[in-house]
């Protein structure tokens, strides 16, 4: 059982950095991101690919944040121009095409057959029974330290101003800021995030393939966003907690109500999902932990 | 290794706590349920195949037990959705693993979840079992843990080639869809038949989930093939033969069972699917083990068995693992278990179609499980061997025709 | 590359581009009066699929009745889930009527999943050979397919643009607060809305399920090439979604030779960004002010 919850921890800290990083761009900078999982795909793909070729971990993560912020700051640019619907089609655009060619450039990504054997996020030397709670230490800090550094982000000069692009973008432009410039820095350090993430996501599994990143997940996220309080940090981690309930809480239904099928459970849980979305946008616009209507 | 299952022994004294509430035991002596996992594709890509696999391991379990259980103990299920994705799958097992308390998890489909599934439950001390086709997989059945029920990608290329190779047929096409399956099959037979001297007319590798495949089909069409090869399933096969006879194509296919199946001819008609040419591991259909998966299929799912080979693999993987229970006794190991599965599945035992039979059999030495799927061979990486079905599509019925060496 | 095959990829471009254009067009509408990306369309699609196989099927009506049960059931789809979900949303933002939509299709695909497995299944009608016009091969069902999306789009249009309930809708679509004031009753106009959006997507759905295979994701699967569509023609256009649906199959097709199966899927996305750069509120887009 311990080990059990190990997995659905870590499961849940990669997923709380996603998460984090739309409430950056959504909550706080009002960007519509429905690319989340490109981003989190090029992580992956990035991290893999170098650590792979004997880059240390640390340097290939690093490497994954640097190329997620790539087509973050260009699609930055290109949603300055744009109204949020439309921003929202084009990210949700540019996952497919990220999906695309992970799967097509087989010469640098091995196309549909994955890439297997990626370097442990920890030691590979470290006994098998312990890593994963090592691995789970090692996830906690850098969720931490993303916590921390999002928190004085949002709290220095320029997270005001972002903040203030989403309340009143005229307003900030007359007292002589430069929303677009926030904007885009908020687009990249988000995307730096899900870039994280999705490197961490491939060291911890070992195996990656085009296959795992799908848009649901992007829906995911943004679920988390929306349940836990959009613009709020504390919303962030009561959101991904529900949402891991949501997603692996469905598990545990069968094993009580005996003579439910797995295709039965399936069909439950995308129904469960889906309600909850219409129930907590009609219901609680602002999130569990989001300010109470203003 | 004694030091590891105290552990885990301690582990399932506190998971078992947690979950006294809804799980019943066996009372008194009675030798401990031996619990299977069921992790298969019930929704996702696989979704198509998932659901009657996910039956195939319930109602094969439940033969066993009908017959007395495996070594005295009898089995029990716990059933999972692996979404046809590897991160789901690598949680669904650890929950199998490690709440559930199983000793295998058996069912998966996509290269991808098996990939990721068997270190973990290796590490465990858990069996896998699986039904993928990705080469790599071999490389992690090296130490009895872990076995496949269905052949690799590349050899069922190689045997797609062969067949044509017999047949005649001079300008083969090939149409893939675009994951390691589909790809895998098409290298394999390109490989295959180049080597023997062939060149390849034209090669498409097609996108799943699209609306049409005219643009594709045109493109294959303009290489004048007389046979085209498809590593494909039944949905885009639906869509591509339509596209195709509409196109005024009047050559050949060949394709493996899962996609030349009943439900084709159901969607095509007869005229259309005249002469496809069908590939598959070899259902011992006239045998036992084929009629009693049938039987309970059909119950189950409402159609014949043979739609579905990855049910059939499923169904066998259930068996032959209580026949290997059944060999190694009660107190066995997983990994003691593991090492039984050649002595009841590979030659050289008496032939046995059933678990009751084998039962009985292994009284009185080593056995040889046929399986619903095949002869159910096991080389040394844990791969199954065997030789292909051709059968042919005649007046929209499956006909038997020729048996290839894979 | 002879001229033959390139008109049979524009052949092929236009029958997928015409079930596109017709997606796009209940999508566009739902866009344009309501204000939101409707992320629903495609579910809207595989249930009127399954309504019309249900009916042809099942009950062995003839085509063009079961066709027309599968419009009035999806239309009523459409209205509840306007009744239960996307009134109470009336004053939110686009992002918030967009999730909710998510939600919605989420809670139609499990439905469909539920009830139907996800075993495919097809309208089986007998397989005939397409016509040759000199090497051009044109497929009677494919006829029939851009036939009636185009004779869908038609009526629409005659709808929008001659009847007074059209006036109202372009009305509430331009500037619902000046319609609102100039009295016409929103409420009345957002049910036909979503009355005529789930017919259409019946429709699109029927016409793709006759085309294809009918699947519980078979909506969901081409929602990004109508979504696509739909901004490429200018979000409330319907005009510019069909242009945009259209110019989508075709640059798709006429782009494989090139790019391969694999990227002409991102062709559409491509001509997207490209289109955008220059015209930010997409081809027929009025130079509408964000909001």
């Amino acid at each position: 059982m311990d080990a059990y919850l190990i997995a659905l921890a870590s499961f849940g800290l990669i997923y709380l950095l996603l998460v984090v990083g739309l409430n950056l761009q959504y909550g706080f900078a009002g960007l519509t991101n429905f690319g989340v999982v490109g981003f989190y795909a090029l992580g992956a793909y990035t991290s893999a690919i170098l650590a792979t070729r004997g880059v240390p971990v640390p340097l290939a993560l690093a490497g994954a944040m640097l190329v997620a912020m790539v087509p973050a700051f260009l699609l930055g640019l290109l949603s300055l121009r744009l109204r949020d619907d439309y921003l929202a089609v084009v990210t949700l655009g540019f996952a497919e095409l990220v999906k695309l060619v992970v799967t097509n450039e087989a010469w640098l990504t091995r196309g549909p057959h994955g890439i297997p054997d990626i370097p442990p996020l920890v030691d590979a030397a470290l006994s098998p029974d312990l890593r994963p709670a090592v691995e789970l230490g090692v996830l906690l800090l850098v969720n931490a330290v993303a916590l921390y550094a999002i928190w004085r982000i949002v709290r220095s000069p320029f997270g005001r101003a972002i903040f203030a692009i989403r309340e009143d973008e005229t307003a900030v432009t007359a007292l002589g800021k430069d929303p677009l410039g926030f904007k885009i820095k908020a687009f990249m350090i988000g995307a730096a995030l899900a870039g994280l993430a999705g490197g961490l996501q491939a060291h911890h599994l070992s195996y990656i393939s085009p296959e795992q990143f799908l848009p649901i997940l992007t829906f995911y996220v943004w679920i988390a966003v929306l349940i836990g309080g959009v613009g709020t940090l504390s919303g962030t981690v009561v959101g991904t907690a529900i949402l891991i309930l949501l997603l692996e809480g469905s598990r545990f239904l069968r094993d009580l109500i005996p003579g439910v099928s797995e295709t039965d459970l399936a069909s439950a849980r995308l129904m469960i999902v889906g309600l909850a979305i219409v129930v907590v946008t009609i219901h609680r616009p602002e999130g569990i932990m989001g300010r109470t209507a203003k | 290794m004694v030091h590891l299952s105290r552990r885990r022994f301690a582990a399932s004294i506190a998971s078992l706590a947690a979950s006294t509430a809804f799980l019943p035991r066996f009372a008194g002596a009675q030798a401990p349920e031996f619990r299977i996992g069921a992790l298969c594709p019930i929704t996702g890509a696989g979704a198509q195949y998932g659901a009657g696999m996910q039956r195939a391991i319930q109602f094969a379990a439940n033969q066993v037990n009908a017959a007395g259980g495996a070594a005295g103990r009898q089995l029990r299920v716990f059933t999972e959705d692996d979404q046809t994705q590897p991160e789901a799958g690598v949680l669904a097992a650890k929950k199998l693993i490690e709440v559930n308390q199983v000793q295998a998890v058996v069912g998966t489909w996509a290269s991808g979840v098996t990939l990721a599934v068997i270190p973990m439950a290796v590490r465990a001390n858990v069996l896998a079992m699986n039904v993928s086709g990705a080469p790599d997989i071999s490389a992690l059945h090296n130490d009895g843990m872990s076995w496949r029920f269905h052949p690799t990608n590349a050899e069922f290329g190689k045997a797609f080639a062969a067949v044509c190779a017999k047949q005649g047929y001079k300008r083969p096409a090939l149409m893939g869809f675009n994951n390691a399956f589909g790809l895998g099959l098409t290298g394999g037979f390109q490989a295959a038949w180049e080597k023997g001297g062939g060149t390849i007319a034209g090669r498409v590798i097609y996108e799943p989930r699209r609306p049409s495949y005219r643009g594709e089909v045109q493109e294959i069409l303009r290489a004048k093939p007389d046979v085209i090869v498809m590593g494909s399933y039944l949905a885009d096969t639906t869509l591509i033969m339509r596209e195709a006879f509409q196109e005024g194509y009047e050559g050949r296919w060949i394709m493996p069972g899962w996609s030349a199946n009943d439900q084709l001819v159901a969607a095509l008609g007869p005229q259309a699917t005249e002469g496809v040419i069908s590939m598959d591991t070899i259902p011992n259909e006239g045998s036992g083990a084929f009629k009693s998966f049938d039987d309970e299929y059909k119950r189950a799912m409402n159609v014949s068995g043979a739609s579905n080979v990855f049910a059939a693999m499923s169904y066998d993987m259930v068996i032959s693992l209580a026949l290997a229970l059944e060999a190694a006794g009660p107190s066995a190991s997983p990994r003691e278990i593991g090492q039984k599965m050649r002595l009841v599945a590979n030659p050289d035992g008496t032939k046995v179609y059933g678990f009751a039979e084998g039962k009985d059999a292994l009284k009185r030495g080593k056995i040889n499980y046929e399986g619903a799927s095949g002869a159910l061979d096991f080389d040394e990486f844990g791969d199954v061997k065997g030789n292909f079905l051709m059968s042919v599509i005649e007046k929209g019925r499956l006909v038997r025709k020729d048996v290839v060496a894979g | 590359m002879d001229i033959v095959f390139i008109a049979n990829l524009v052949v092929a471009g236009i029958v997928e581009g015409s079930l596109i254009a017709l997606a796009a067009l209940a999508m566009t509408l739902v866009f344009g009066v309501a204000r939101f990306p409707n992320a629903a369309t495609g579910d809207f699609m595989a249930f009127g699929a399954y309504a019309a196989l249900m009916a042809y099927a099942t009950a062995g009506l003839p085509i063009w009745l079961a066709a027309a049960i599968a419009i009035a059931a999806t239309a009523l789809l459409a209205l509840v889930s306007y009744r239960f979900v996307f009134s109470k949303l009336l004053n939110r933002s686009p992002v918030a009527n967009l999730l909710a939509s998510i939600g919605v299709a989420l809670i139609i695909r499990s439905a469909l999943s539920w009830y139907f497995g996800s075993a495919q299944r097809t309208f089986s009608f007998p397989l005939v050979r397409s016509m040759n016009l000199g090497g051009i091969r044109i497929h009677p069902t494919d006829l029939a397919v851009v036939g009636v999306a185009l004779a869908a789009m038609l009526v629409v249009f005659t709808l929008l643009y001659v009847t007074p309930l059209g006036r109202r809708m372009r009305a509430v679509a331009d500037n619902p607060l000046l319609a609102r004031a100039s009295g016409i009753r929103s409420a009345y106009v957002m049910v036909a809305l979503w009355l005529i959006a789930g017919g259409v997507s019946a429709l699109a759905g029927v016409l793709l399920g006759v085309k294809a295979i009918v699947t519980p994701e078979m909506g969901f699967d081409v929602l990004l090439h109508i979504f696509t569509a739909t901004v490429l023609g200018g979000i409330g256009n319907p005009l510019g979604a069909v242009v945009g649906g259209l110019v989508i199959g075709i640059a798709q097709e006429l782009a494989s030779p090139i790019v391969g199966a694999s990227y002409k899927l991102a062709v559409g996305f491509v001509v997207l960004v490209a289109l955008l750069l220059v015209r930010p509120q997409g081809l027929f887009g009025g130079a509408e002010v964000t909001r």
